[in-house]
């Protein structure tokens, strides 16, 4: 019987799975500078550029869930407590379950590359129509609004130094061939860092393997797979050495995407009251039950280019599809989430607060510590630590001290610009910017980073700077959540490379008209 | 122009993964990564033609890799369920143990299973499955379960499962898919079903297209349906395809089964033949189907119970122990065959073969009523277990 019930004769053994057309990458989402004919809002998904470049996955179907509502009236500025937190969370996620209904556009791809776009449960209804890809189109709804659309390849907008985020992070796979069912073998369990710790022969640059990490890959060495050591590495000149190297390791990448300019009259009714427009992106993969049934083509979509929909039809759909992968805020993922298929939850996460805070508190006590080293200000209390500590928590309310003014202080901005209406809009929170896991654009604002994301807002160091104390002084100013990113702060530091951590700019110039992300390499 | 089968087109990517991969074995140092994929690749081709020359090339790359490597943990879990596929037990369980941690994985646990079940450690084997399955629910994992309960007669929660396992399974992997629904085909086979399997083995082959293995379980099931003349060509083209042993003793069956012994005898010669060689080359996992041949075809029963001891040697368990019992029973030593059988029903594994057998043996040592129980209870199980079937 061994023979005839052995799934592994037809099952990948591991899970080695190339590059999927479901891999979401990210979600960039800001008001519009075009106010011709009313407000807008710009929301881009950009995923895995498979099969190819401008060619759409037909077994995907993508998601933009998007719904409008005021802002969230924030616990007390005063009650940093574990309690209060969470009974916001509580009264978001009632909200956001209850009486905020997304509405949604959805997106599948057919055999000869035209697109059905449904545009569902928006205030005016629901529609649908098929439009070309790699063309920027202009729909028209049947109330009158007009969204732009653009369906296809583009560059990549997102701009980083990947490779100095896993060195920071001890991530084993990046460097080394780990095998696949070695799970335990990828963070390894060494402390988080930003300067390479002294005597972490694994992850520190070594000038005679340079490229190790950017492409390059050695055989894991036998264990142990720890590090020994009690101080950060220095050199002759009493200089750090950076994780980071501030290249850009998505230059010359491309992306698939999913780009619309919509006017926020066409999402709320309410467009004057409801100023925060949330928006997260989904991917997901058709079963295989349901490719057997598929109709090739359906004669309603080529004669009728828009139709309206049928709300039961519509559930019905996405039954035949699986969930894959989600996106919302940057690093909310790659950071907090460690990208654990179970916690691939979209805009639902709360239930993932208490492991939010723990592994925040786990990513504190690598990075406190390596920023007070370099004689900045940190929010997590690491009891002065000398050294970044790899530690972690079973309990949040373990956690919960360490990083509470992390979670509550509110992100300082460099200046006033993002504030483009000069209102009175209370400085974002990181307790508030990750959960729930979707991108809150507030339209009154320029829809920078943490007030949505614009696509030359440099997040991976942004997200960094959670980890600065934002009552501290840098040059007479107040620490921002650009500071990382100020090149005189680094010329001054003990640090070799002096760079920022990432690269400030994209490797293309974004467009200044839509669909905004550059042609595709 | 013909459109290629979906089956043509896998095997052409994997071609074309294995000629890009295969320098990576001989150049040196060797990428592990790419020279792991590399016999992973040529495993899968092995398992996808059922070629077992094709096993016997991955073996040698997979050994010559580890040689070079050391015990690489993922081809260490390869190698555990190439010994486990060829019944190499022991094997696969020293495999497993070679890097520590291995066992532990999801994919090492769900082998642990399945090595508990081929051992007979049915209750073990429950609990590792549903264990894995709720660390890590994967189809694969589920079928596995589906098939312990199917044995242990709980049709309708295996099928709960079967539809489960169908549900996880994307528009990426349909080869799966469609291996799901053979695996639900042969449930309503072996409970007499046919309408309903042959709409399973349908929605295979539309799944995934040119497939040697639903046609083969196709065959079976119009060779039971009665269309022998339709069973008999499609298993002819099915043979010329994959010369499996298995596959021409089948047909051999099926020849006998309609009383065309002359031409059931070439195809009878022929998996002999080849199941004899395989031992030669020092192979096990044709035990299993010699003592049935010896058993059923030749009805030589000294024959079966000396390859059924080999077998259970290697693995107690129902199967094998059911294997001993017919032996003896076909041997005539018929108190010996009650008490094998005995162990096998022991198990709790509901099946219309079994107790078929069971109910033979039982009116051999003159338990009359216990053996028109067991009658009873086979009919009961599959009206239709006398139709023609294939022991799988």
């Amino acid at each position: 019987m061994a023979d005839h019930n052995d799934p592994n004769a037809v099952n990948s053994i591991f899970s080695d799975i190339d590059v999927s057309a479901a891999d979401l990458y990210d979600l960039f989402g800001f008001p519009s500078d075009d106010t011709t004919g009313g407000e807008k809002v710009v929301i881009a998904l950009t995923f895995a550029s498979v099969p190819e470049t401008g060619v759409f996955d037909t077994d995907m179907l993508y998601r933009i869930q998007i719904t409008a509502h005021p802002r969230v009236a924030l616990p007390s500025k005063d009650d940093h407590s574990l309690e209060a937190m969470l009974k916001y969370f509580d009264a978001v996620k009632d909200k956001y379950l209850g009486e905020l209904k997304a509405s949604e556009v959805r997106v599948t791809v057919d055999q000869a590359h035209r697109a059905k776009v449904d545009f569902i449960n928006f205030p005016g209804g629901s529609f649908s129509t098929v439009v070309d890809t790699n063309k920027v189109l202009t729909i028209e709804t049947p109330g009158g609004h007009s969204i732009k659309a653009f369906l296809g390849g583009r560059d990549d907008a997102f701009f980083n130094d990947l490779p100095g985020f896993f060195r920071s992070i001890n991530y084993a796979p990046q460097f080394y061939h780990v095998p696949h069912t070695m799970t335990e073998v990828r963070e390894l369990k060494i402390p988080k860092t930003l300067l390479e710790l002294e005597g972490n022969d694994l992850f520190n640059f070594d000038p005679e393997n340079p490229k190790l990490g950017q492409g390059v890959k050695k055989d894991l060495p036998p264990g142990p797979l720890t590090w020994n050591g009690n101080k950060f590495l220095k050199d002759e000149n009493g200089n750090f050495r950076f994780v980071y190297s501030g290249k850009d390791a998505q230059a010359g990448k491309n992306v698939n995407a999913i780009i619309l300019e919509i006017p926020l009259g066409f999402i709320t009714e309410s467009t004057e009251v409801n100023r925060i427009v949330n928006t997260w992106g989904e991917s997901w993969v058709l079963k295989a039950a349901h490719k057997v049934e598929s109709i090739p083509d359906h004669p309603l979509w080529l004669e009728h280019p828009w139709v309206l929909l049928d709300a039961i039809k519509l559930d019905e759909e996405m039954k035949k599809y699986k969930l894959v992968d989600t996106v919302g805020q940057p690093f909310a993922d790659a950071g907090l989430s460690e990208r654990e298929d179970n916690r691939q939850l979209g805009a639902n996460n709360f239930r993932l607060a208490p492991h939010f805070i723990k592994r925040l508190a786990h990513l504190g006590w690598g990075f406190g510590p390596s920023i007070s080293a370099l004689g900045l200000h940190t929010s997590f209390d690491h009891d002065n630590s000398p050294v970044s500590v790899h530690k972690t928590y079973a309990l949040a309310t373990e956690a919960f001290p360490r990083v509470k003014k992390t979670l509550f202080q509110e992100l300082n901005m460099p200046d006033d610009t993002w504030n483009k209406k000069g209102l009175d809009i209370p400085l974002r929170r990181p307790f508030e910017i990750f959960i729930p896991n979707a991108c809150a654009i507030d339209m009154d604002t320029t829809g920078t980073w943490p007030f949505g994301r614009r696509l030359e807002d440099q997040v991976a160091t942004r997200f960094l700077s959670l980890f600065l104390d934002m009552e501290a002084e840098f040059n007479g100013k107040k620490y921002t959540i650009e500071t990382l990113n100020d090149q005189s702060l680094w010329d001054q530091a003990p640090i070799i490379p002096k760079t920022p951590p990432n690269p400030l700019k994209n490797d293309k110039e974004f467009l200044d008209h839509f669909p905004y992300l550059a042609d595709p390499w | 122009m013909k459109r290629p089968t979906d089956y043509n087109i896998e095997l052409e990517q994997i071609d074309k993964d294995i000629s890009e991969l295969e320098d990576s074995v001989i150049t040196i140092p060797i990428d592990i990564e790419k020279a792991t994929k590399f016999v992973y690749r040529l495993y899968h081709r092995a398992s996808l033609t059922g070629n077992f020359a094709g096993f016997k090339v991955a073996e040698t790359a997979m050994n010559n890799v580890m040689r070079q490597v050391g015990p690489w943990a993922d081809l260490c879990l390869l190698k555990a369920n190439l010994d486990f596929k060829f019944h190499r037990l022991a094997n696969a369980k020293h495999d497993l143990a070679m890097v520590p941690g291995l066992a532990d994985c999801f994919q090492g646990k769900a082998l642990q299973a399945d090595l508990d079940l081929q051992e007979g450690r049915y209750e073990d084997a429950r609990k590792g499955y549903e264990g894995v399955i709720q660390d890590n629910r994967t189809w694969d994992n589920l079928v596995r379960l589906a098939y312990l309960k199917a044995k242990m007669g709980d049709v309708d929660g295996a099928e709960q499962l079967y539809i489960e396992a169908e549900d996880e399974i994307t528009a990426k992997e349909m080869r799966s898919y469609a291996w799901v629904e053979l695996q639900r085909g042969l449930l309503d086979v072996s409970h007499g079903c046919y309408e309903s399997a042959w709409a399973h083995y349908k929605r295979a082959n539309e799944a995934y297209s040119g497939y040697w293995l639903s046609d083969e379980h196709i065959a079976e099931l119009l060779g039971a349906q009665g269309k022998f003349d339709e069973a008999v060509a499609l298993y002819e083209e099915v043979i010329a395809r994959v010369p499996r042993p298995e596959l021409q003793q089948a047909l051999g069956d099926l020849y006998v089964f309609i009383g065309k012994s002359d031409q059931a005898q070439p195809w009878h010669e022929k998996a002999l033949a080849a199941y004899l060689e395989s031992v030669q080359r020092g192979d096990v996992h044709y035990f299993h189907h010699l003592a049935d041949f010896y058993a059923d075809v030749r009805e030589n029963g000294a024959e079966a119970v000396r390859w059924a001891r080999k077998d259970l040697a290697l693995r107690q368990n129902f199967s094998t122990q059911a294997a001993l019992a017919w032996g003896l029973y076909r041997d005539g030593q018929f108190t010996m065959a009650l008490d094998a059988m005995q162990k096998a029903l022991s198990s709790g594994v509901r099946d219309a073969e079994l107790f078929f057998q069971a109910a033979m043996i039982h009116l051999a040592v003159g338990r009359n009523d216990e053996g028109k129980e067991f009658l009873q209870k086979a009919a009961e199980i599959n009206p239709h277990y006398q139709d023609f079937h294939i022991h799988r």
